[in-house]
C-alpha cells in the first residue's frame, strides 16, 4: 500500500534554510511538511557552525589562559579531556536539534525522516525506514545544502584523510596534522587543532588565506597562524596523497620545490559541493548551473515556478544566514508577496583568531570594480577596551562613498568581530552616512566604539587617533 | 480688489500656474483655493484673502508667475473694488505659502495624518534617471522600506529621500504613493519643461525568462535597432494604417528595361523597377497631393509639400535605413538610377548622414529583390504614405472576346497610408493612378541616353 500525504508546502532539508522556511510558512498559516534524511538542523547545527564554534570556544579558553601570563596570571598547562569536550559539543547539538523538533511540533509542522526524490512536478517520494511515502504538494522549497568536496585524487578511503565533518568529531589529537585549504573552514579547524596540541601545517594554493576578505583584515589572522602553526605555505599545492602505514604520504609542491611529507592526519578543506544529485531534479525541469547549484531567480524560484530553492543549494555564498534570509523570501513569494533577498546586506564572519567579519562592499571589490571609495581605518591599538582585553590586534575600517559620505561596507578584524559586524550590517543596510555613525553615541569603553571612531577618522577628528588636518579631510555637515 | 500673489516662500521667486479652480463670475469665500501653483519644491493652493466675486482672471494655466503679480480681480461684497491704489503699494496681506505637505525632518518619521483635500508634493528625484550613486549603490533606505517598495513595485530611485544623506523614509514613500494616485485621478496639465523630468518613467514591460523553455542567447540592442523600434512603434501606434493592394502589369515596362539597360550600363547605371516606381509615384503624388503631405496635430493643419523627395527603404546588415532622394520630379531616369545606386552603397557602408535621411515626402520599399510577396508596409512618419512592392509574377490573362490567353508579368503593390488624412477612396484612386503610370510608362523618359 502506498502512503500518500497531501500538503500545501513541502520543504526538503531541515538546515537553517529549510527549518526557517517551514516554520515561517507555518506561521503564515500554511500547511507544511518538512523532510530531512538526517538530524534536524542541517550541516550548520550538526556538522558546521555550531560544533566548530563549541570547539573554538574551548580552544580560545586555552589560548587566553596561556596569554594571561602576560598580565601576571599564570595557569598550569591545561589538561584536555577529549571525550568530555566531544560530549559537551554533542550535547549542545542534541539540545538545539531537539529544540527544532519541539518548535516544529508546536507549529504543527509535520517532520518526515527520509530521503526525498521528485517523482513529478508535484510529487515527492520519500524513502523512510517505514517504506516509501508519496507527498502531493502545491509548492516545494528545496534546501538540501552542500557537502564537503574531496578531490577524487585524495579520496583514498583512508580515515586519516578527513573533511570538516570528521575533523569536528575530534577522535584524537594527531601529532602531525596537515590542513589543505586556507579558507574559513581550514583556518578555523587548523587553529582548533593547533590549540589542542597538534603540529599544524597549512597549505593553500592561492596567494593568501581567507579569499574574499580584504588583505589588511587577513593580516592579523595570518601572522597569528604563522606563530602557532608549524608552517604556513601559500601558493602551494598538494599534488598527491598515498597511504603509508599509519600515516599519509603527501606530495607538496610550490613554484620551486617539491617535497614528500608524512602526516598523521590530513584535513581537506578545499571547498564544498551542492547536494543536487539524486533528487530527480532534471526530470521535472529544475535546471542546475554549471557548478551543480540550482538556478533561481530573484524570488528564489527555480525553473519550475512552484518549486523554490534556498541556501547553499541555490548557490552564491554558502552561509547559514543567507539560507535563512532566502527562506523568508521563498515563503513570502509563495504567500503572494513580492519579495527578494537581492538588496540585503550579507555579513560574513570567520571565527579565526582573531575573528574577521565584513559586510557590504569590501575594499578589494571596490578596487576590482574601479569604484572611487574612501577607506577610514581605526586600529585597535588606539582602543582602550582592546588593550584592557589584551586583544589589541584588530582593525575596524569603513568603506565610504566620498561624494555622499554613505557607508558602503565595513570590515573588522579582532576580538568578537562577529558580534560587532551586526551594527555595521544594520548601518550599511540602512544606507546611513559616516556622519550618522559618528553622531551616534557608542558606550565607553567598548570595542563598538571603534566603529564610531572610524567614522570620526573619516572626518579627521577621532579622539583617540590623531590625524594631521590635511586638505582632503572632509568636514561633516554638523561641524 | 486686485488679488496679488503673496510671498511664495523662502527662496522661491516664481511658480507655474498648474490649475485654476475658479472662473469669472464665480463667488469665492475667504480661504477658498483660487488656483494651484507649482514651484520646484511643492505644489500649493493659493487661497482667497477676501470674500467676493471673481471679475477677471489675468493668468492661464501653464503661466509663470511671481510674488506680487496681479492674477485675479475679486469684487468684494461691498460692491466697488476696495482701495485699489493702496493695495498696490501695501505689502501682501496673506501669509507666505506653506508647501501643502511639509518636507519631513528626520525626526518626523511617524505617520502624519493626510488631509484628503491637500495637494501632494511630488517628492520625486529631480533627474530623469532618478537616484544614481557614483559607486552604483541602491538608494539609501531602511531594509523595511526597501521591502515595502519592492513589494509595491515602486522604483526607489525615483523617490526623493528626505532623511540625512537622501535616505528614503516611510513618509517619503507615503507621499510618493499619494502623488501617484493624484496623478492617476487628476489628468496632468502639460508639464513645464523644468518638471517633466520628474515624472516617473513609464512602466517597462516585464522581462520574461525564456531560458525556462530552452537555451537562449541575448544580444544587446544597437542604437540603430532602438531607433528603428522607437520609430516603428510611434508610427504604428499614432497612425491608423490602411493597406491597399494592387497589381501592375509590368510586361511592357520590363521590355523597355531590357531594351535600354545596355545603353544605360555604359553610363554605369542600371534601370531597376524602383527607378520606374519613383517616376510613377511622382505622377500619382501630383494627382493626389494629399499623399505628399504631413499632418501637424499640434497646429491642426495638413502641410502640403511642393517638392517631391522620395525615401528608399534600404536593407543593410545593421538594419533598415531610409535615405532620401531629393527632387525626384526634376530628375531623369538616368540620374535617378545613378543616385539610387549611390545612396544604397552609402547606406550599406554606413556613410549616410542624418540629413541624407531627412525630409522625405513619400517612401518606396521594394522587397521584390528578396523574392517576397506583398506585405503591409508601415508609414514612415511624418510622411503619410508608403508603397511596397513584391516579387513580379507571371499570370495568364484571358481576353474575354477572343478567349485567348496571354502570359503577363504582374508586380504586386501595397500602399499603406495614414487614414487620418487620406480616405479609402483616395487610396484606391492613388494606387490606380500609380498602376497606370507604371503600365503606360512613356518610352520618351528613357530616350536621350547614349
Amino acid at each position: 500500500m502506498l502512503t500518500r500525504i497531501k500538503t500545501d508546502i513541502v520543504v526538503l532539508g531541515a538546515g537553517p534554510g529549510g527549518y526557517a522556511a517551514a516554520f515561517y510558512a507555518a506561521d503564515m498559516g500554511r500547511d507544511v511538511l518538512l523532510v530531512e534524511m538526517d538530524n534536524l538542523g542541517g550541516v550548520c547545527l550538526n556538522r558546521g557552525c555550531i560544533p566548530s564554534k563549541a570547539l573554538i570556544h574551548a580552544t580560545n579558553v586555552i589560548d587566553d589562559a596561556k596569554d594571561a601570563s602576560q598580565f601576571g596570571v599564570q595557569f598550569e598547562k591545561p589538561k584536555v579531556d577529549l571525550d568530555k569536550l566531544r560530549k559537551w559539543k554533542d550535547k549542545i547539538i542534541k539540545n538545539l536539534s531537539a529544540g527544532i523538533g519541539g518548535l516544529a511540533k508546536k507549529r504543527d509542522v509535520q517532520v518526515l525522516k527520509g530521503r526525498g526524490y521528485f517523482e513529478g512536478e508535484k510529487i515527492l517520494r520519500v524513502e523512510t525506514d517505514k517504506g516509501q511515502k508519496f507527498i502531493d504538494f502545491e509548492y516545494a522549497i528545496i534546501a538540501v545544502g552542500s557537502s564537503p568536496a574531496i578531490p577524487a585524487a585524495f579520496d583514498l578511503g583512508n580515515k586519516r584523510i578527513m573533511t570538516s565533518t570528521e575533523a569536528l568529531d575530534i577522535e584524537e589529537i594527531p601529532k602531525k596534522f596537515l590542513v589543505v585549504g586556507g579558507g574559513y573552514i581550514g583556518m578555523e579547524l587548523g587553529l582548533v587543532y593547533a590549540s589542542l596540541g597538534s603540529q599544524v601545517h597549512l597549505v593553500e594554493a592561492a596567494k593568501s588565506i581567507l579569499a574574499g576578505a580584504d588583505s589588511d583584515l587577513v593580516k592579523p589572522v595570518l601572522s597569528h597562524a604563522e606563530k602557532i602553526f608549524k608552517s604556513v605555505r601559500l601558493n602551494t599545492k598538494v599534488a598527491k596523497m598515498a597511504t603509508k602505514g599509519k600515516q599519509i604520504e603527501v606530495s607538496i609542491e610550490d613554484a620551486n620545490n617539491k617535497t614528500v611529507e608524512l602526516y598523521d592526519k590530513v584535513l581537506i578543506a578545499t571547498g564544498r559541493t551542492p547536494n543536487s544529485n539524486n533528487l530527480g531534479l532534471k526530470d521535472i525541469g529544475v535546471q542546475l548551473n554549471d557548478q551543480g547549484y540550482i538556478k533561481v531567480n530573484d524570488h528564489q524560484q527555480t525553473t519550475v515556478d512552484h518549486i523554490y530553492a534556498i541556501g547553499d543549494i541555490a548557490g552564491g555564498i554558502l552561509l547559514a544566514h543567507k539560507a535563512s534570509k532566502e527562506a523568508k523570501v521563498a515563503v513570502e513569494v509563495i504567500c503572494g508577496k513580492n519579495a527578494t533577498a537581492k538588496f540585503s546586506t550579507l555579513p560574513a564572519v570567520v571565527f579565526t583568531h582573531p575573528e574577521v567579519a565584513w559586510c557590504g562592499l569590501t575594499e578589494q571589490e571596490a578596487r576590482e570594480k574601479n569604484l572611487n571609495v574612501k577607506v577610514a581605518k581605526f586600529p585597535w591599538v588606539a582602543s582602550g577596551r582592546a588593550l584592557t582585553l589584551n586583544k589589541q590586534s584588530g582593525l575596524t575600517k569603513l568603506i565610504i562613498e566620498p561624494e555622499t559620505d554613505r557607508l558602503l561596507g565595513v570590515g573588522i578584524v579582532g576580538h568578537h568581530a562577529g558580534e560587532l559586524i551586526a551594527e555595521a550590517t544594520l548601518a550599511v543596510d540602512l544606507g546611513i552616512t559616516a556622519e550618522d555613525l559618528a553622531l551616534t553615541i557608542h558606550p565607553h569603553p567598548t570595542l563598538s566604539e571603534t566603529i564610531m571612531e572610524s567614522a570620526e577618522v573619516f572626518y579627521g577628528h577621532s579622539s583617540h587617533m590623531y590625524s594631521p588636518s590635511g586638505s582632503d579631510k572632509k568636514q561633516p555637515e554638523y561641524a | 480688489m486686485d488679488f496679488k500673489l503673496p510671498n511664495l516662500g523662502d527662496g522661491v521667486e516664481k511658480a507655474i500656474v498648474s490649475t485654476i479652480f475658479v472662473g469669472v463670475g464665480d463667488a469665492v469665500k475667504l480661504d477658498q483655493p483660487i488656483m494651484e501653483l507649482e514651484t520646484d519644491k511643492a505644489v500649493a493652493p493659493i487661497p482667497a484673502t477676501v470674500e467676493g466675486k471673481i471679475t477677471a482672471i489675468l493668468v492661464k494655466e501653464g503661466d509663470t508667475v511671481a510674488t506680487g503679480n496681479h492674477v485675479v480681480t475679486i469684487e468684494t461684497n461691498g460692491g466697488a473694488p476696495q482701495e485699489p491704489v493702496a493695495q498696490n503699494t501695501a505689502p501682501p496681506q496673506a501669509a507666505p505659502i506653506q508647501p501643502s505637505v511639509q518636507t519631513p525632518v528626520p525626526v518626523a518619521t511617524q505617520a502624519q495624518p493626510v488631509q484628503p483635500a491637500t495637494t501632494i508634493t511630488p517628492m520625486v528625484a529631480n533627474s530623469a534617471q532618478g537616484f544614481s550613486s557614483p559607486t552604483g549603490a541602491e538608494p539609501p533606505c531602511a531594509p523595511s522600506i526597501r521591502k515595502l517598495a519592492y513589494d509595491l513595485g515602486l522604483n526607489l530611485s525615483l523617490i526623493q529621500g528626505s532623511g540625512r544623506g537622501g535616505r528614503i523614509l516611510r513618509s517619503d514613500i507615503r507621499q510618493y504613493i499619494q502623488y501617484l494616485q493624484q496623478l492617476s485621478v487628476t489628468p496632468q496639465q502639460p508639464q513645464p519643461v523644468e518638471t517633466t523630468a520628474s515624472t516617473p518613467a513609464p512602466k517597462k514591460s516585464e522581462s520574461i525568462d525564456f531560458s525556462k523553455w530552452g537555451p537562449v542567447q541575448e544580444e544587446n540592442v544597437s542604437m540603430m535597432r532602438q531607433k528603428i523600434a522607437e520609430k516603428m512603434t510611434e508610427s504604428w501606434t499614432q497612425v491608423p494604417h490602411v493597406t491597399q493592394f494592387g497589381e501592375a502589369d509590368i510586361t511592357d515596362l520590363m521590355d523597355l528595361r531590357k531594351k535600354y539597360n545596355p545603353i544605360y550600363e555604359k553610363q554605369s547605371a542600371k534601370i531597376t523597377v524602383t527607378v520606374f516606381a519613383i517616376k510613377a509615384i511622382v505622377a500619382a503624388l501630383k494627382a493626389f497631393p494629399v499623399f505628399n503631405s504631413s499632418y501637424d496635430t499640434e497646429k491642426q493643419v495638413i502641410v502640403y509639400k511642393d517638392y517631391y523627395h522620395c525615401g528608399i527603404a534600404v536593407d543593410t546588415e545593421y538594419g533598415l535605413v531610409v535615405p532620401v532622394i531629393r527632387d525626384v520630379d526634376k530628375k531623369s531616369v538616368l540620374e535617378l538610377s545613378q543616385e539610387l545606386q549611390q545612396v544604397a552603397e552609402k547606406a550599406r557602408d554606413r556613410k549616410l548622414s542624418i540629413d541624407d535621411m531627412r525630409g522625405g515626402t513619400f517612401t518606396i520599399s521594394n522587397l521584390g529583390g528578396l523574392n517576397a510577396g506583398p506585405f503591409t508596409p508601415i508609414v514612415n512618419t511624418p510622411e503619410v504614405g508608403i508603397i511596397g512592392m513584391g516579387r513580379g509574377e507571371y499570370k495568364p490573362v484571358i481576353n474575354p472576346k477572343t478567349k485567348k490567353g496571354k502570359i503577363r508579368l504582374f508586380l504586386p503593390l501595397c500602399l499603406s497610408y495614414d487614414h487620418r488624412v487620406i480616405d479609402g477612396a483616395d487610396g484606391a484612386r492613388f494606387i490606380n493612378t500609380f498602376i497606370q503610370a507604371l503600365q503606360e510608362f512613356p518610352e520618351s523618359e528613357l530616350e536621350g541616353v547614349e
